[in-house]
């Protein structure tokens, strides 16, 4: 080999890497220096641009300073962060779906009671448009004939149609998509608001006839699904199989604490007694989940199984909050019914603005490319392993439990990462084509925020310095999150 | 593989060049312009008549492309697209400026000031409403001429009031009488037991109605903002009776809601032809959405006030940018809308008033063709204009947009319930003077302006605190100009 080959081969291969590199530096990595030092500065479009040549002056930490003391950047981030409580939502959707999936084989079995269902499920919808009219049944009968048609499609045609469809929203186009949702979410002529109208009726007139039957039947079922809840969670941390170490037992046991405290606060009582009640509940829950030791194995650690109680709580935390919310409303139901319920206006009223932005975004999460590394990884689990399970007579909770959610856990960790990062830098998009930010600023997240900074006012500078907070914010988190969940994934 | 890569390479360059011979101005001999503007027949017939105009002068023909992109529709948000397009220097040769764009866009200095050519060409600014000039001459330095003058009136559809058997409003009328007709036609149009589907008014322009109540956005010098004021107060407390408890007007959600069923501003006049708006408050362009409708029964009526009538006035002016390459074409072309034939144009197509006053008498814009029985509101419209027609608010110290989304959350968290009232003025006002703060503090400039400002603000508070009139020319609110004129507070103005 000649003594110049490695030089010419060195250049031919820079050659070829030279417009990724040309590309590189001139849209990401000169752009990203220089937003790093107008953080630091003042620059501002309207005094430096090609017209205008102010000098642009170093302010230090001023533009961060003035972050940390801006009204607006809090609602932004605490709205940043609202609409990011949907993420353990999304990769539970997500897993969901990737095992429903997954469950092949039993095709011919399901054709006859398929066929059954689309059926009466078509016959069903015809009825109520022939009986009702347009268009509110017109909506149902649309609804229906399109679950009727994917059901015995997917059935017919095996897991191929189910997961190109519940892949659909990834090839969309995202505007296109908003402004679906738009329409969908239309109070007046929007599909689910025609689907909620007769609902809601339906429900206002039967708290009318039943007035007293409600004010109390409501709160009591309420009451009693939201005790059993407790109970169970109560039950599950002093169980001998338990996964859970100290922490995060004591972590599971203070799932109650905020939603019997807004129940109690709903019902009247002041602060000090919410918050007794949500420590007396606590205080059970803890007592009971003192458990005995644990059957087999080594003792735990104390951060074992924290995880798992934290995705737990976000399921349950809101679940038993509503139910919270049951027994409180449940005697003003029947007042408020005398007028009727009116759909929610989803995304013009504060309260509804962000929940529906967030019910959107995991419509798109559920079968994102989450899915498909879900089904990668579910692929990946050897078959020998729930043979065995099979074998010692396992149920398939435990098969869960014990096999595939410990197999899948690298995945969960990427996934919640890349959502953890998505969730930070994302929301503008959605914001902009179908509120605006708004009402009242209600979905300006914070990637908005570095927007309207920027490009709305001018405040390079300042949006700059919001944009790197972003970041470290992304970095840190995504540092913790990484060596706290990898330690764990790899266990 | 190099072979791949040089091939790969070649057919780039190739398909570059022949890119490059066929972008605009290659293939004829004609200077290509592009107009930042809306696509809309008026603009394409603009254009059209721009090139007879031409001919007609003996000039040398201009080819004239819109680009539409990232246009808005109500002009009352900055447009990021052009002013980033515009401070980078590749904006369009022609731009059209909306209310709130100006202030940004000069500051910029991407707009050519035009003053000295205006001048020697005959389209200054004494050429047009003298109510209009504050939205394209910034101190005393003109950036542009008008294209399309408009001032908003509220339409009344007759056949819907006679439905109900619910009198039409006054020409001129007051708070009170809007509340009680609304009431009235609310009560009629939606029967108990009925979800609420009829509205006596599409929407409100706050800073109007703060106005007829004697209360602008800022104080006289522009250097301050006055809406912790209790007439500010009582302005929220009226949108949220008449939004939330009421009913008079829709909500956010659901004016959300109406525009998600059409494109724009276009879901308002459908509701009002069918009669689910009795009033829209909007401008004459309206007539070019109406008039599609159907057979309408219409009239114009001003908009209802506290006590000192007023409408807003406005114009979108056609400014130069400042880095075009056709500087003359472009000066051709702000010459040619202060010109006979498009005046005509902008009158036949009732989009607007004719930039040039005197064109609003002809019947070009009262009786065009085929809409011969539009003069009685077209008169009103022009009335209003020259009666009680007064500019936007726009202080040198903050930018339109910024005060314009602040006033916007701040009512928004009212109607939400998040906010009293008293708690919104106050927040507003916190918000747009510690704007003003940042700004004056960054910009050596403005800060000298601020301080000539603040001492002729002194000045003002001293006369008005001893019963004194003040010189017009320390009132730089249009607002205050007018309204101390209105009240005799303005020293002799000597006319030359």
């Amino acid at each position: 080999m000649s003594a110049g080959r490695p030089v010419q081969r060195w250049l031919t291969g820079m050659a070829f890497l030279l417009p990724s590199i040309l590309g590189f530096c001139a849209f990401t990595l000169v752009p990203l220096v220089l937003s790093f030092a107008m953080a630091f500065t003042d620059w501002d479009i309207l005094r430096h641009n090609i017209f205008h040549h102010a000098p642009v002056k170093f302010v230090g930490l001023e533009n961060f300073i003035r972050m940390f003391h801006d009204p607006q950047f809090w609602r932004d981030f605490g709205n940043t962060f609202f609409l990011m409580l949907g993420l353990p939502f999304a990769i539970a959707g997500s897993l969901v779906a990737a095992l429903l999936l997954t469950r092949t084989g039993r095709r011919r079995a399901a054709v006859g009671p398929a066929l059954v269902l689309a059926t009466l499920t078509l016959v069903a919808s015809g009825l109520v448009l022939l009986i009702g009219g347009m268009p509110e049944p017109a909506v149902w009968f649309l609804f229906g004939t399109l679950a009727a048609t994917v059901l015995v499609a997917g059935v017919l045609t095996g897991g191929t149609l189910y997961r190109t469809l519940f892949y659909l929203p990834n090839f969309t186009a995202g505007v296109a998509t908003f402004v679906l949702w738009k329409k969908l979410y239309n109070p007046h002529s929007g599909p689910i608001n025609l689907a909620l109208a007769p609902v809601l009726d339906g429900v206002a007139a039967g708290l009318r006839a039943a007035p007293h039957a409600w004010a109390v039947g409501l709160p009591a079922v309420c009451g009693g699904l939201g005790l059993l809840i407790i109970a169970w969670q109560a039950r599950r941390l002093r169980s001998e199989d338990t996964d859970s170490g100290p922490v995060a037992t004591a972590a599971g046991a203070l799932v109650p604490a905020a939603p019997l405290a807004c129940g109690a606060l709903w019902l009247g009582n002041s602060a000090a007694v919410a918050a007794g009640v949500a420590v007396l509940g606590c205080g059970v829950v803890a007592a009971v989940a003192w458990r005995r030791p644990r059957r087999y194995g080594p003792p735990l650690e104390a951060a074992a199984g924290l995880g798992t109680e934290f995705g737990l709580a976000l399921v349950l935390v809101p679940l038993l909050t509503l139910l919270a919310a049951g027994v409180a409303l449940g005697a003003s139901l029947p007042v408020l019914a005398r007028t009727g319920f009116e759909p929610p206006s989803w995304l013009g009223d504060y309260g509804w603005a962000k929940p529906a932005l967030m019910l959107m975004a995991l419509w798109a999460a559920i079968g994102s490319n989450n899915m498909i590394l879900y089904l990668a990884g579910l692929s990946s689990i050897p078959v020998e392993l729930y043979e065995a399970a099979d074998m010692d007579g396992a149920s398939p909770s435990q098969r869960f439990w014990h096999i595939t959610w410990p197999l899948l856990a690298p995945v969960t960790l990427l996934i919640s990462i890349m959502g953890l990062i998505n969730g930070l830098q994302g929301g503008f998009e959605m914001a902009r084509a179908m509120t605006s930010g708004g009402p009242a600023g209600a979905t300006t997240t914070l990637s908005y925020f570095i927007f309207i900074e920027g490009f709305e006012t001018g405040r390079l500078g300042y949006a700059s310095a919001v944009a790197w907070f972003l970041f470290v914010l992304v970095f840190v988190l995504s540092f913790v999150n990484f060596r706290f969940g990898n330690r764990h994934a790899n266990d | 593989m190099k072979r791949t890569f040089l091939i790969a390479l070649c057919v780039l360059t190739v398909a570059s060049v022949a890119l490059v011979l066929t972008l605009p101005g290659h293939q004829g001999t004609a200077p290509v312009l592009f107009w930042v503007t809306q696509n809309d027949p008026v603009k394409r017939e603009t254009i059209a008549v721009f090139g007879q105009w031409l001919a007609q002068q003996g000039l040398p023909p201009v080819e004239i492309r819109i680009d539409n992109t990232g246009q808005v529709k109500n002009g009352t948000t900055g447009e990021p697209k052009a002013l980033i397009q515009g401070a980078s220097g590749m904006g369009g040769d022609l731009i059209d400026v909306y209310l709130n764009q100006m202030e940004l866009f000069q500051a910029t200095g991407m707009l050519t000031d035009v003053t000295d050519m205006a001048r020697e060409d005959g389209f200054d600014y004494g050429r047009t409403y003298p109510a209009v000039r504050s939205d394209f001459v910034i101190e005393g330095r003109q950036y542009g001429f008008p294209r399309n003058v408009d001032v908003t009136m509220c339409w009344v559809n007759r056949d819907t009031f006679a439905r109900y058997g619910i009198p039409l409003p006054p020409h001129r009328w007051t708070i009170r009488e809007f509340e009680e007709l609304g009431r009235r036609f609310i009560a009629a149009a939606n029967p108990p037991g009925s979800r609420h589907r009829v509205f006596f008014l599409n929407r409100v322009w706050p800073p109007t109605l703060r106005r007829s109540l004697g209360l602008s956005t800022f104080n006289e010098t522009l250097t301050r903002c006055t809406l912790d004021d209790p007439r500010n107060v009582e302005v929220l407390n009226l949108l949220y009776r008449w939004t939330v408890e009421e009913r008079l007007l829709p909500t956010h959600s659901e004016q959300e809601a109406l525009a998600a069923d059409a494109t724009g501003w276009d879901s308002s006049f459908s509701l009002f032809a069918s009669g689910r708006f009795a009033i829209i408050y909007e401008g004459l362009w309206a007539l070019i959405r109406l008039r599609p409708k159907g057979d309408l029964h219409l009239d114009a009526v001003e908009p209802f006030n506290g006590g000192f009538p007023n409408t807003e006035f406005g114009t979108g002016a056609v400014a130069i940018y400042a880095g075009t390459r056709h500087p003359t074409e472009a000066r051709q072309f702000l010459r040619f809308l202060a010109s006979e034939p498009f005046n005509l144009l902008i009158a036949r197509s009732s989009d607007s008033l004719p930039p040039l006053p005197a064109y609003a008498k002809t019947d070009a814009y009262r009786r065009p063709p085929g809409h011969a029985g539009e003069a009685e509101v077209k008169d009103a419209f022009a009335a209003a204009g020259r009666d009680i027609g007064i500019a936007q608010s726009k202080s040198p110290f903050v930018l339109p947009s910024i005060t314009f989304r602040i006033d916007t959350e701040a009512i928004e968290e009212v109607l939400a319930g998040r906010l009293s009232a008293t708690e919104a003025a106050r927040r507003t006002t916190e918000r747009i003077n510690a704007e003003i703060e940042l700004r004056v503090r960054r910009d050596p400039e403005l800060a000298r302006l601020y301080a000539e400002r603040l001492a002729i603000q002194r000045q003002i508070d001293a006369r008005r605190a001893a019963g004194r009139p003040v010189p017009a020319a320390w009132l730089f609110d249009p607002f205050h100009l007018a309204y101390y004129r209105a009240h005799g507070w303005v020293e002799p103005e000597v006319k030359p």
